[in-house]
C-alpha cells in the first residue's frame, strides 16, 4: 500500500482512507470533543500523509504515524479555541458584550451506550482539562483501546512514562469529579 | 455517604469501558476528495518566483544596481564640474587648454 501511495495511486489511498479513517475520526474525536473539528483533523491528517508518504521512512508503522498526526493536529485545534476563548474574553471587556461566547457544550460520544451517555458526559468534560500529554494517553488508550506499547510509539515515549501518565490521568480525573460533585 | 461518592465516580470514570469506536461521517472520501483536489490544484500556482528568499534577492540586486547608478552618477558629476571650473581659470588666466588636458589625466 506504502509503495502504490508512492506512486500516487488513488486504489492505494481509498484503501488507506477506508482503513484507518475512523481510527483516525475517533481519536480526534475523543480529543477535540467536537465532531466537525475531529472531521476536518481527520481530513488533514490523509492530506498531511499523502503530502509526505515519500518522507515517511517506515521507521514506525503507519498507523503509529497517522496517530502522531491525528494527536498533533488535534491538540492544534484545542489551542487555537482557548486562544480564540481569550481574545473573545478580552473582546466581551472591552466591547459592546454582542461578541461570540466560544464555550464548548456538553460532548456525548457516539459509542457510548444510552445508560452510559451521562456519565461518559462528565468524563469527557474531565478529560478536557487534562493536560496535553495526560490527555493523550488517556485517549488512545481508553477511547482507541491502544495498549500501552502502542501509545508509547505514537508518543515517542517509554512504556514506563505512558504508564505514568495514566496513573497521573486517572488521578487528575479523580479529583477534578470529586471537585465537581462537591 | 463518602462510599456513595466514590462509587459514583467510579462509575463515571468506568463510563468509557467498552465503548464502541466512532464512526467517519457519512461521505468522509468525497469531502476529502474535493478538499485535496482544491488544495493541491492550488498549491503548484505559487511561483517559485514568489518566495520571499527570491523576492529578497531581487529587492537586494534592484538596491544595489539603484546604489550603483546613484554613486557613478554622483562621482561623474563632480568630474564634470572639477573640469568646467578647471577650463574657466584657464580661459580666464589665458592658460594653454593642453594644461586642462594634463590636469584631468
Amino acid at each position: 500500500m506504502i509503495q502504490g501511495l508512492r506512486n500516487g495511486d488513488e486504489n492505494a489511498f481509498r484503501f488507506l482512507v477506508d482503513t484507518y479513517q475512523d481510527r483516525i475520526f475517533n481519536t480526534s474525536l475523543g480529543i477535540v470533543q467536537n465532531a466537525e473539528d475531529a472531521e476536518d483533523v481527520a481530513q488533514e491528517v490523509f492530506v498531511q500523509v499523502y503530502k509526505s508518504i515519500n518522507s515517511f521512512k517506515g521507521e514506525s508503522k503507519l498507523s503509529t504515524w497517522m496517530y502522531r498526526i491525528a494527536t498533533t493536529r488535534s491538540l492544534d485545534v484545542l489551542r487555537s479555541r482557548k486562544s480564540k476563548k481569550r481574545s473573545g474574553l478580552i473582546q466581551r471587556l472591552f466591547g459592546d458584550g454582542n461578541e461570540p461566547i466560544y464555550e464548548i457544550p456538553d460532548f456525548n460520544h457516539p459509542g457510548v451506550t444510552l445508560d452510559r451517555k451521562e456519565n461518559a458526559a462528565k468524563l469527557f468534560k474531565a478529560i478536557a482539562q487534562l493536560p496535553e500529554n495526560q490527555k493523550i494517553a488517556f485517549t488512545l488508550h481508553k477511547l482507541e483501546d491502544l495498549s500501552y506499547q502502542e501509545v508509547s510509539e505514537t508518543m515517542q515515549t517509554s512504556i514506563a512514562a505512558v504508564e505514568s501518565l495514566m496513573h497521573r490521568a486517572k488521578l487528575n480525573l479523580r479529583k477534578i469529579l470529586e471537585k465537581e460533585q462537591g | 455517604m463518602e462510599n456513595n461518592r466514590n462509587n459514583r465516580i467510579d462509575e463515571v470514570l468506568s463510563s468509557l469501558d467498552n465503548v464502541q469506536r466512532a464512526t467517519a461521517p457519512d461521505f468522509f472520501y468525497t469531502r476529502l476528495k474535493a478538499r485535496m483536489e482544491k488544495e493541491l490544484v492550488a498549491e503548484p500556482r505559487k511561483s517559485w518566483a514568489l518566495r520571499p528568499v527570491y523576492i529578497l534577492g531581487v529587492l537586494l540586486v534592484v538596491l544595489a544596481v539603484n546604489a550603483a547608478i546613484i554613486f557613478k552618477g554622483s562621482s561623474s558629476e563632480t568630474s564634470t564640474s572639477e573640469t568646467e571650473t578647471m577650463q574657466s581659470i584657464a580661459s580666464e588666466y589665458r592658460i594653454n587648454s593642453n594644461l586642462t588636458y594634463e590636469i584631468n589625466e
